[in-house]
């Protein structure tokens, strides 16, 4: 009983694809002109020097190894840490009543309506104060608690599709809490933990305001910083520029379209919280 | 039940579960939130702390803030309109039986896994006035002559920083929207079918009404994304053609790192907070009642 799909709807999804290819299409191509075709006027639709130098020039040269590694540490760990210290306060919120229970998951969800500028001077004085300023940790505790309040509604929406009984099972063979949460509902919700550690690496991958404020040691620089910076240049080598706009957003993709599945599925399972 | 002979309650149980992310969020969040506010009032960091209001009165006759938050106004309204359409539109066309579906759903959500400042220098590359492709391909179809010059005009670059904007995250508001597709049941479109509905009156008598939760959530987090984009338009337009298009943002950053005027900086960046805080009430009393 499937009606017919009429042809103006491919015409607009690849009127849609087109759209959405472009600028990835002109990142690629670009990235492997050389320095002199990539400005030419006019421009040159598909490349005719086609080289690799850019590549070698960010990744020898410039040092976007070193970036692109602190990119990968920073947003490994933040991903990992905010998922664990997640898993824990959703588990909290979903099994256990308590007093101002309600409260504190709004006051999550309200963190997200504070805007990074506002927080990032006080932290940045704290952060000096401890001296962690200038510090990988300091800048992943950041991002681990901007990404903690979407990983807790993500979590909870996942541990409260368990039902309890199991847990109450497990407990009546002798397992205490943790273990309860450990290897009952830990395995059952694993797709779910799997989507919300690649969301907040997402995050973390894609932050530059808070490193940009947070970190100035040029072997800490992250990639999205390292990208920033070659904004603030006199002049931009506009195919090395895009040769680390390409590592940049290779990573992100890479992981989107393995965990393509999942991810659809934390959003349709209603837990759209950034 | 007991941990070292102590008995404790299944209450307290379940907020011990809950404390070490909430001590972090206090922590990295609430301090600094609550420091911003004091030092705005001249209460912290500063040699003789005294209640004054001295920044906020600078902030109502500042025109450069008065140009920022109008400029966030209209990029935010014009942004989250172009994701809510497109992000439907889209989700229209994927939620029908098509051939080739994963290839589309793949390419349609790609644009959202380029982080802003990354999407903001490649799109500034894409409207280079001489080597950027959008003025290559005008000049190619002969729809102009001479390279346009897109971000070097006020109107210009703002449109540009709202096709750009959209162009990035619309494909997460039309993930959100698709997923509140698929969830009206089947049977309301045939009953409708039945009653002789045209695939327009079915649209607007069962699509729009089951979707109108989602929609609301959509555009009240995305409204509370975009006020507070920085990387974007941070790497595409800085904020120029002079201030043309400097964001709330971006005036906070500035006014901190480039002139030092952290009190003031803390003054532009609490109203931010306030207004998206008013914008936002809505959906938190929503998830509220759900939870309780």
């Amino acid at each position: 009983m499937t009606r017919r799909v009429p042809a103006a709807v491919y015409f607009a999804l690849f009127a849609m694809v087109a759209f959405n290819f472009a600028p990835f299409y002109w990142m690629v191509t670009s990235s492997l002109k050389d320095s002199t075709e990539v400005v030419s006027f006019p421009a040159t639709l598909w490349p005719r020097t086609f080289t690799g130098a850019a590549y070698r020039e960010i990744w020898l040269h410039a040092g976007f190894t070193g970036y692109f590694l602190n990119s990968l540490i920073i947003a490994a760990v933040t991903a990992v840490l905010s998922s664990t210290f997640g898993l824990f306060a959703a588990y909290g919120f979903s099994r256990f009543r308590f007093p101002f229970r309600t409260a504190l998951m709004t006051l999550f969800l309200a963190t997200q309506m504070i805007p990074g500028v506002l927080l990032v001077v006080p932290y940045f004085k704290l952060l000096t104060q401890v001296g962690l300023f200038d510090t990988r940790i300091g800048l992943i505790l950041a991002l681990t608690s901007i990404t903690l309040p979407f990983s807790v509604w993500m979590l909870k929406g996942y541990i409260d599709a368990v039902p309890a009984e199991i847990d109450q099972a497990a407990m009546m063979d002798g397992a205490t809490r943790l273990q309860a949460l450990r290897l009952v509902v830990l395995p059952t919700v694993l797709p779910g933990l799997v989507a919300t550690m690649t969301f907040a690496f997402l995050l973390a991958w894609g932050d530059v305001l808070w490193a940009l404020c947070l970190i100035s040691d040029e072997a800490k620089l992250t990639m999205t910083l390292g990208i920033a910076r070659l904004i603030g240049q006199f002049r931009v080598d506009w195919s090395q520029a895009m040769a680390a706009v390409v590592i940049a957003s290779v990573i992100p993709a890479l992981l989107y379209l393995m965990m393509q599945r999942f991810l659809v599925r934390g959003v349709a399972e209603g837990s759209v919280r950034d | 039940m007991a941990i070292r002979g102590l008995r404790i309650s299944e209450e307290l149980r379940g907020f011990l579960f809950v404390a070490p992310a909430l001590l972090l969020l206090v922590l990295v969040l609430g301090f600094p939130a609550i420091a911003a506010g004091l030092q705005s009032l001249n209460l912290m960091w500063v040699e003789k702390p005294a209640f004054s209001l001295a920044a906020y009165r600078q902030l109502a006759e500042d025109p450069a803030f008065t140009r920022a938050a109008l400029n966030t106004a209209m990029f935010v309204t014009a942004t989250v309109a172009f994701h809510l359409l497109a992000g439907l539109g889209l989700a229209l066309l994927l939620n029908m039986e098509l051939r080739f579906k994963w290839f589309f759903r793949v390419a349609a959500l790609l644009p959202w896994t380029v982080p802003d400042v990354v999407a903001g220098l490649v799109w500034r590359f894409m409207v280079d006035p001489l080597a950027g492709l959008v003025n290559s391909l005008a000049i190619t179809l002969r729809l102009t002559n001479e390279p346009v010059d897109w971000l070097g005009d006020v109107m210009l670059a703002r449109i540009c920083l709202v096709v750009a904007e959209g162009w990035r995250a619309y494909p997460f508001i039309m993930l959100i929207l698709l997923a509140g597709l698929q969830a009206i049941p089947r049977a309301q479109y045939e009953a409708a079918q039945i009653d002789g509905a045209s695939a327009w009156q079915s649209f607007i008598h069962v699509t729009l009404p089951n979707l109108r939760t989602m929609l609301i959530i959509a555009l009240v987090l995305d409204t509370i994304w975009e006020c507070r984009l920085f990387g974007m338009v941070f790497s595409l337009t800085g904020g120029g053609p002079g201030d043309a298009t400097q964001t709330l943002p971006l005036l906070v950053y500035r006014q901190n790192f480039e002139f030092f005027n952290t009190a003031y900086s803390a003054a532009i960046a609490v109203v931010l907070a306030l207004a998206m805080f008013a914008i936002a009430v809505p959906y938190l009393r929503m998830t509220m009642k759900q939870q309780a």
